[in-house]
């Protein structure tokens, strides 16, 4: 920048936001990755990639903009980045490679390991212990996908977890009682066989067999309630093909194949519109299903998972975060880590995550007005969040899980579609995800 | 055949020209030589050099002045290439030697990714996949294209609009096509499958079914891509002169007799080009899949270059995933080559 706008924009600063500067520089005294110190007074531009659509991309230049307000000095540089969540991997891949990587980016927390050993982010480890940051008040599984390798990288963007949403009008007409929060899964399979209604194109439930991470994740909760796990203690071996693995997909398989009360989606989105569309009684679903549901003007209610046992209720979470990018550039990561911090506080995440129909990143914001707003708007919502508390084992984030999430999903898909039996399509999807794990992609 | 003899009087025309042009260049450097021999005794005489400002130096710098314009006028189109092509060709080369996940520094792995490749019962169902689907489609789209071809070639009321119609799709976009084609095969609410329903017939899995979703989707790409082959043959055609026809009448040839004896010999060149040009295109078919299977059910439609972008973009195993590319550019180029030498031997002047 010309040195002399930085001086008049500094001086700008001083003037207006003093007073907000000495806090935020107060709440941020532990070292920053540089050695040299930054100077919190200092013109910076910091780049933001959201990946995120038209309608939250406006929220949140909006809070950008906001957030320069406060902070004249700094220019947050704030776009998608890239045309959808997914397509941000390729392009951090090409910016690492150019050198032209953002200070903050969104990621799925899939991604996270990956990030994590490139060498590229920042550690905030020593930071958000600040009790001020209220860390802690992150849902554990968000934390847990945040600190990969035991590193703090970023803060938690987005949380959700999955629920069992159903049609109130088809269990009606079915004479069907409603499913509730001690649902077991036997309750769940008997109603969406007594659902299904092939004359009508009406099914009990739906299951993606499209082979991706969608397919994949909604197995997961299964395979937990069963007392499985994704891998082994080291994080070095599948284990998933254990006999839980074989009984929860053996279980998905009956619906499937034996009852054929499952539609089986080709893709990851034609079972949420066909849901919305009163054509399916239940489905697996998070808080993103939400607005759609109301848009459609759909009579929907919301539970937990079923369980196999009559007590563990457990779910999954795929929570995103916003990962810190190291520039060795000590005024852009003191930016870069206020402006994430700001964004996820107590009270700026309201106006990102409920705005936009999420759920809240923090449990202190259950008792905020907009939290009332947002279940009043959206039925279900409340379970949602109390669900939370059942997402207590988080998805792996070791590098390879990308191959392993592949090789399984395509194993569900295959079986549930009437090809081979579980415990051989999970042996060699364990097979093929031991490769991705050992080569680590 | 005029057609054939106009084509070979322009070569010996362009072949006389092309020889008589060496003949000029050699006199020219003759002359060059006899005007320089002497300049260089003259050199050799007096003991000195020859004065700058000589004819030789004059010669040398008019060679660079020329050569500077002509490089000049050059110059962006190659930096184009060479920065647009040829150099992510040779990285993308240097790529497929490595394991490399866009992220974690390259590891060289030599020629690991290619013998993976060689034992990956992905890659070759998906070889597979492309082949079957190569070798179904192009003849039919040859035969398809030249049947309608000649079909559109004559004086009939509304000639220009079934041509427009026919044109149309190959206008629309492969995204668009592969959405509209999701609406029309969808198992339980597609257009298709009613239709079938109000014949009394049985429902059918399209794009759901493992065994159905290639031919489905050539039918598809069918109906998108057959108006290239059936332009080209409608202008083919349109170029067959109509003294040879008249004169096979004349000679009593019958429709058949003109269609096999006049009409496909002269489209054998067009034929060539149109093989090729669908060979390569059906050879890299990758959005249709992308927009309407994604490789699924369970790969039943997953085209070498779908696998790719699977293995590069969606696995981030860019190495792997240029190998991959590598061996279908080695397979392409080989196949045009055999076709090119094919045609050159049957003596077809496809290009």
């Amino acid at each position: 920048m010309h040195p002399r706008t930085a001086r008049t924009l500094r001086s700008a600063a001083a003037t207006a936001t003093a007073a907000a500067l000495m806090l935020t520089a107060a709440c941020s005294s532990s070292s920053s990755s540089s050695a040299k110190a930054a100077d919190p007074n200092k013109a910076v531009t910091i780049t933001v990639w959201t990946g995120q659509d038209v309608a939250p991309e406006k929220l949140l230049e909006g809070l950008a903009k906001q957030f320069h307000d406060a902070h004249p000095n700094v220019t947050v540089d704030i776009s998608p980045g890239a045309p959808t969540t997914d397509q941000l991997l390729p392009k951090l891949t090409a910016a690492f490679t150019s050198g032209t990587y953002p200070d903050i980016s969104y990621n799925f927390g899939s991604w996270a390991t990956q990030m994590q050993v490139s060498g590229r982010t920042l550690d905030i480890t020593d930071k958000v212990k600040d009790p001020s940051v209220q860390w802690a008040e992150f849902p554990p599984a968000a934390r847990q996908t945040a600190t990969p390798n035991g590193h703090v990288i970023g803060f938690p963007a987005v949380v959700d977890n999955l629920a069992l949403m159903y049609n109130k009008k088809l269990f009606q007409a079915a004479g069907l009682a409603e499913p509730t929060n001690t649902w077991t899964w036997d309750d769940f399979r008997a109603a969406a066989k007594k659902l299904t209604d092939p004359a009508k194109n009406v099914y009990g439930t739906a299951y993606s067999v499209s082979g991706t991470e969608d397919t994949t994740w909604h197995f997961w909760p299964l395979l937990w309630q069963k007392g499985g796990s994704v891998l082994n203690s080291g994080n070095t071996k599948a284990a998933f093909d254990s006999d839980a693995g074989v009984a929860a997909l053996t279980f998905l398989r009956q619906m499937a194949v034996d009852d054929k009360s499952v539609y089986l989606s080709q893709d990851d989105q034609k079972y949420a519109d066909l849901f919305k569309s009163g054509l399916i009684g239940m489905i697996m679903s998070g808080p993103w299903q939400l607005s759609d549901n109301v848009a459609a003007n759909l009579d929907y209610g919301v539970t937990y998972l079923p369980s196999f046992d009559g007590t563990n209720h457990q779910t999954i979470s795929g929570p995103d975060i916003w990962t810190l990018y190291d520039h060795h550039d000590s005024d852009r990561a003191y930016w870069s880590y206020q402006f994430a911090q700001w964004l996820t506080s107590q009270q700026t995440d309201p106006k990102f995550n409920l705005a936009t129909g999420n759920l809240p990143l923090r449990s202190s914001e259950a008792s905020s007005t907009e939290f009332q707003d947002y279940a009043k708007q959206y039925p279900g919502a409340q379970t949602l969040f109390d669900n939370l508390k059942n997402a207590t084992t988080a998805r792996p984030t070791v590098p390879g899980y990308v191959g392993l999430s592949q090789a399984v999903g395509q194993a569900i898909a295959k079986v549930l579609q009437g090809q081979g039996d579980p415990k051989a399509a999970l042996q060699d999807a364990a097979k093929a995800a031991d490769v991705a794990l050992a080569q680590a992609d | 055949m005029k057609h054939g003899i106009l084509i070979s009087d322009h070569e010996k025309a362009g072949g006389g020209g092309a020889r008589r042009r060496t003949a000029n260049t050699n006199a020219n450097s003759e002359v060059a030589a006899t005007r320089s021999t002497p300049a260089a005794a003259l050199a050799d005489a007096n003991g000195t050099a020859p004065a700058p400002g000589g004819p030789k130096w004059t010669a040398r710098r008019r060679r660079v002045v020329a050569n500077l314009t002509g490089w000049s006028f050059a110059a962006p189109a190659t930096l184009i290439i060479l920065g647009l092509t040829l150099f992510p060709a040779a990285w993308a080369f240097l790529i497929s030697r490595e394991h490399w996940n866009g992220i974690a520094p390259a590891r060289q792995i030599g020629w690991d990714n290619y013998r993976l490749m060689a034992q990956d019962p992905d890659f070759r169902s998906a070889v597979n996949h492309t082949v079957l689907f190569t070798v179904l489609y192009v003849p039919v789209v040859l035969v398809l294209g030249m049947f309608l071809a000649i079909a559109l070639n004559r004086k009939i009321r509304f000639i220009a609009f079934y041509r427009t119609a026919l044109f149309v799709p190959l206008v629309v976009s492969a995204a668009a096509t592969g959405i509209l084609a999701n609406f029309v095969f969808d198992q339980q609410f597609g257009l298709a499958n009613n239709l079938l329903r109000v014949l009394h017939l049985p429902r059918q899995g399209f794009l759901a079914d493992r065994h159905e979703v290639m031919w489905v989707i050539a039918l598809i790409y069918l109906w998108t891509d057959l108006a290239f082959s059936v332009i080209v043959y409608l202008a083919a055609l349109q170029d067959i002169p109509t003294d040879c026809l008249e004169a096979a009448r004349i000679d009593g040839a019958n429709r058949w007799q003109q269609f096999r004896h006049v009409i496909l010999p002269s489209l054998a060149p067009v034929t060539v080009f149109v093989g090729v040009w669908e060979t390569i295109s059906v050879l890299q078919i990758f959005e249709l899949i992308l927009t309407t299977t994604h490789g699924g059910p369970l790969g039943a439609s997953q085209t070498i270059v779908y696998f790719i972008y699977n293995q590069a973009f969606n696995l981030s195993r860019y190495g792997y995933g240029s190998a991959a590319a590598y061996t279908l550019f080695g397979a392409t180029l080989i196949i045009t080559l055999g076709l090119f030498a094919y045609a050159r031997r049957s003596k077809i002047e496809a290009f």
